[in-house]
């Protein structure tokens, strides 16, 4: 995967704004398979996650790849982020990554 | 604009010698304008749109101006006038013996040339009705004969007409004219008010230096919405206690106003009113009177943080999760048991808080909630005051009202909430949230947030008084060669000298002591993205910033060794992050005025907490540049 452009920050809303391209994400786990993690986006979206998860994961979980539909990412790097976890704020963030903030981030 | 008057009729019977106001003169309407009484006659001036006169009108009409038929900025049809003159002067005047009440107050005073006119604005102000008749101008201009008598009618009649109430009962509004609450003062005398009780306190007993008494007060709302708070004390509360019910109108008058005390203000207003046994408080029993409703301003349980200690009062919407049986607590001021009753209450936030319900609120809704306690029910408060028992804890006062499952959009969302997944939902006490610092309960760290920019730009901050901060920053030095702690008396950590023996002697206790405690008394530098500054912290603050007791810091400050365990420690809580509850004064050094900074509270930074701070900031800087 080509590590040198930025991932950007998305929630269920704005996923598809980036299909094909590098995206991260903060999901909150529902269910975990072999291959795939369906989490629940900072915006309460379905979002599914395929690839290799780790072992054990926690309730929140930071995943990086790209998008592959409107409710997909195939993702490489897979980061436990704890139980504890403001999604109202991520959410927020996400907003002004994407809206007035883009060229801070981008 | 509403134009009936005559024009130019003024004009035409001031240039006509010999008019008989008996023949086609009776058709002149003109605007009664600055209406005032002199002794038992009522003066005005009389206004066809281009032209005004001085008129008065007789004695035998004054009744017909008090009970309101006949208003200032109203039309009358003058039936029988004569034009006078003022004696020592050569104007003349109209005195009116006869006349019709063609409308009532209109917005303003009519002005044909369309020059502005200043004077009636205020009257009109108080006096504006929606439903003035409103006739076309015929340029003819002369003719105006209404096809229907129109009435003056009060602000009550018009409202109680229109909902269909013509209920004869209704016809007594006529001959009352009713004041709006916000036109009260304490220099107008006779006034009566309609009012609805949006708000009964219980009668308390008390005893001062004066004796024995009780008192009670009732909130009261007049249609504008205005609200004033009315007292009442001894024989005025015993008479009319049982006369004020919650929700029902009154007519009101002979009451006295003062200023409100403001540090008792509960209701939005400059003024406060007394009702003593002369008042008149009479039910207005069939008339409908529409009352803007109790308002409620909710704040979600997991924002009641910033509200702990304040004086502000707070209102709360729940579902009642658990009630406690009553308990009954010793009063502190004078030994009495009160009743007590816990109940836990859970909103969309997650969050859960306990509410304290005292006296009848314990033993009535308290009971009754007990009784429907499986059902969930939703429950409203106003007015609690938030205090810092487990953190964040609520309280009724007498003047808290408590509405059982409301209806209101709120009470329904939350009650849907709460049967789809609030019931299933393991929510955690707002109150383990707060972090209380030792013995001072829990600040409140996100009021008056500023950045330390604010506080250096400003070097005159606390002049007068100190003002009070909270700010987030990192400690950005410690000077390891200070002083950084004081002997304190160990009972009550007052300063001790050295006596002359072993030991110490404390000042405040009169007592020598073997061994004393070093408390913490020392300066670090904070600083933010915007400044630094020198902030002072006494012991329970310092420890934690420093992370251990002053007398442990002094014992490795003492050991030497290899490893400097004092110096580690102290750059340890160099650039750590706190949220701090400042002061900042004024202090005279050396005959120059020198701003001081000192720490009221250390908490640690919450991060969720403060990112939705910024978040905050940013949509107001948004909002303020758009």
């Amino acid at each position: 995967m080509d590590t040198s452009s930025p991932a950007a920050f998305v929630n269920g809303a704005l996923l598809r704004r980036y299909i094909g391209q590098k995206v991260r994400a903060v999901v909150q786990v529902i269910r975990s398979d072999i291959g795939s993690v369906t989490g629940k986006s900072t915006d309460d979206q379905q979002i599914v996650v395929k690839g290799s998860p780790p072992p054990s994961l926690t309730t929140f979980l930071e995943v990086i790849g790209i998008a592959e539909s409107d409710n997909t990412i195939r993702a490489d790097v897979w980061t436990n982020f704890g139980d504890n976890f403001d999604a109202g704020n991520y959410n927020e963030l996400c907003k002004l990554a994407n809206g007035e903030f883009r060229h801070m981030f981008i | 604009m509403q134009n009936s008057v005559t024009p130019d009729a003024i004009s035409t019977v001031l240039s006509n010698p010999s008019f008989d106001s008996s023949s086609d003169r009776s058709e002149i309407v003109v605007q009664v304008v600055d209406l005032k009484p002199i002794g038992n006659r009522y003066t005005f001036s009389a206004n066809d749109g281009k032209t005004r006169v001085k008129a008065m009108f007789t004695a035998s009409l004054t009744p017909e101006i008090v009970s309101g038929k006949i208003q200032n900025l109203g039309l009358i049809r003058l039936v029988d006038f004569t034009v006078n003159d003022i004696s020592s002067k050569s104007t003349k005047y109209f005195l009116v013996t006869k006349c019709e009440s063609v409308a009532s107050a209109l917005d303003s005073e009519i002005d044909l040339d369309g020059k502005k006119d200043e004077e009636g604005g205020e009257a009109a102000k108080r006096q504006k009705l929606d439903h003035s008749p409103v006739r076309d101008v015929k340029e003819t201009g002369i003719m105006l004969k209404p096809k229907k008598e129109f009435v003056a009618k009060s602000a009550s009649q018009i409202i109680s007409e229109q909902r269909g109430n013509a209920a004869p009962a209704a016809r007594m509004a006529m001959t009352r004219r009713v004041h709006p609450l916000v036109s009260l003062n304490p220099y107008q005398g006779s006034w009566t008010i309609k009012v609805r009780v949006t708000n009964k306190g219980t009668m308390r007993n008390y005893r001062n230096a004066r004796g024995e008494g009780c008192v009670f007060n009732v909130e009261l709302t007049d249609e504008e919405g205005t609200q004033i708070q009315a007292t009442m004390f001894n024989d005025a509360a015993r008479k009319f206690y049982e006369r004020f019910q919650m929700g029902k109108v009154y007519y009101i008058s002979r009451g006295s106003l003062k200023l409100a005390n403001k540090q008792f203000k509960t209701v939005q207003n400059d003024y406060e009113m007394t009702l003593n046994e002369n008042s008149e408080v009479e039910e207005a029993s069939n008339e409908e009177m529409f009352v803007p409703e109790t308002k409620f301003n909710f704040v979600p349980i997991e924002e009641l943080g910033m509200y702990v200690n304040q004086r502000e009062l707070i209102d709360l919407i729940g579902v009642v999760q658990s009630v406690s049986p009553t308990m009954s607590i010793r009063r502190r001021t004078d030994n009495e048991m009160i009743p007590k009753r816990d109940i836990t209450l859970a909103d969309e936030s997650k969050k859960t808080v306990v509410v304290s319900l005292w006296n009848d609120l314990a033993t009535g809704v308290g009971q009754e909630l007990l009784d429907m306690a499986d059902e969930s029910p939703v429950i409203a408060i106003k007015s609690l005051k938030v205090g810092d028992f487990q953190g964040v804890s609520l309280s009724t006062i007498s003047r808290s009202n408590v509405v059982i499952n409301p209806e209101s959009p709120e009470a329904k969302k939350l009650k849907s909430w709460y049967d789809s997944e609030g019931k299933e939902t393991s929510m955690s006490s707002i109150g383990s949230g707060i972090s209380p610092s030792a013995k001072n309960g829990s600040w409140s760290m996100y009021t008056d947030r500023v950045l330390l920019s604010h506080i250096t730009s400003n070097p005159s901050l606390g002049d007068e008084k100190p003002v009070f901060f909270s700010t987030r920053g990192y400690i950005s030095f410690i000077k390891p060669d200070q002083t950084m702690w004081y002997q304190a008396c160990k009972t009550c950590n007052k300063k001790v000298t050295e006596a002359m023996d072993s030991g110490y002697w404390c000042e405040g206790c009169q007592k020598k002591e073997e061994e004393c405690s070093l408390r913490y008394i020392m300066v670090v530098k904070v600083s933010d993205s915007t400044g630094e500054a020198w902030f002072s912290s006494f012991n329970d603050e310092a420890e934690k910033i420093i992370g251990c007791s002053a007398d442990e810091l002094n014992k490795l400050r003492s050991e030497g060794g290899e490893v400097n365990e004092f110096q580690t420690k102290l750059k340890e809580a160099t650039w750590s992050s706190h949220v701090f509850r400042i002061s900042v004064t004024q202090n005279e050094y050396n005959g120059e005025k020198r701003q001081r900074v000192t720490v009221k509270g250390v908490a640690p930074v919450d991060f969720a907490a403060e990112t939705r701070l910024l978040l905050q900031d940013i949509s107001k800087k948004n909002k303020a540049s758009q």
